[in-house]
């Protein structure tokens, strides 16, 4: 090996060493995002009850993330809805929640946990909306992330 | 008469008796629910200050726990409800206070990891430098050292 590769390859394992040693305190810039979604009696992205009696629990599981870059407190209202109910990315659907579940989540972790609602009015396509609301420090109040899924239904009365 | 009194005092009960446990109630779900959203808004900041909050947001789960039972039991057991409540009002406040010093081992252990890095890094360009300079000159004194006993001898 002659002089001039040997600088080479002392400056390249230079710079690669140096990145290396300062990795851990360069500040990472990706974009923040929290997680929901809404599995099954089996935990898992199937087996959606489609066809309920008004009154009956039923069991689904509710999945939250939070990769926002800090811990978070969110909060999932569950809310009965029908076909006329407006709801968007940016405006939650205008009804009282029929339950409402809290829970806090470091950074880059998610939970899953059950939930038993029921639907208390009979019909057809009617909306089981889940939506995430998380806190804001500042104002001391829980704001609405945008994130909302739902299941559509047939409600029969018995 | 006896019996007028006592209905008369029943009475009194129902009207004022039972919207004042009422009211308590409520103040006791308020005053938790603000105590946990205070014990979060310190524990964010701890987070944010590089603080292991793991074992705070599970203290912070619980409470929020104790506070959906009591929710959910309040009617049938108010007395439990209550109890759960001033459980769930401790752990925030226990929470809230245990998040400074959460921070500062967080703070301390990130300047002492910025000092390892910067240092590292210092400590890596000083010896390629040094490589650099005297490079040739380790060489051959480690070359020397490890074939200067060598002897050559002619072939054939």
């Amino acid at each position: 090996m002659d002089r001039d590769t040997a600088v080479l390859v002392l400056a390249v394992v230079t710079i690669l060493s140096v990145l290396a040693a300062v990795y851990p305190i360069i500040p990472t810039n990706s974009e923040p995002f929290s997680e929901l979604g809404i599995l099954g009696p089996t935990q898992q992205i199937s087996g959606y009850p489609s066809t309920v009696v008004a009154g009956q629990q039923f069991t689904l599981y509710v999945y939250v993330g939070d990769h926002e870059g800090m811990s978070e407190y969110y909060q999932v209202l569950v809310k009965e809805g029908n076909q006329a109910t407006v709801i968007s990315n940016s405006t939650s659907a205008n009804l009282p929640p029929v339950m409402a579940d809290s829970l806090v989540l470091v950074d880059n972790s998610s939970t899953i946990f059950p939930v038993t609602p029921s639907m208390s009015t009979a019909g057809l396509n009617q909306r089981l909306i889940f939506e995430l609301w998380m806190f804001n420090s500042t104002t001391s109040q829980f704001d609405y992330t945008g994130l909302f899924a739902q299941l559509w239904m047939n409600v029969t009365s018995h | 008469m006896k019996g007028s009194a006592l209905a008369t005092l029943c009475v009194i009960f129902m009207l004022f008796g039972a919207p004042a446990a009422s009211a308590a109630s409520q103040g006791a779900f308020g005053g938790a629910s603000s105590a946990v959203q205070e014990a979060f808004a310190a524990v964010q900041s701890a987070g944010k200050d590089g603080g292991n909050i793991s074992a705070l947001v599970a203290e912070l789960n619980g409470a929020l726990s104790l506070i959906q039972k009591a929710a959910s039991e309040n009617s049938s057991d108010p007395a439990q409800a209550a109890a759960d409540l001033g459980s769930a009002l401790s752990i925030a406040q226990t929470v809230n206070a245990t998040s400074a010093s959460v921070a500062q081992q967080g703070l301390a252990a990130r300047q002492l990891q910025f000092e390892l890095s910067i240092g590292a890094a210092v400590a890596i360009v000083a010896v390629a430098v040094a490589l650099y300079v005297y490079g040739d000159r380790i060489y051959h004194r480690l070359w020397l050292r490890i074939y200067g006993g060598h002897v050559v001898r002619r072939v054939g």
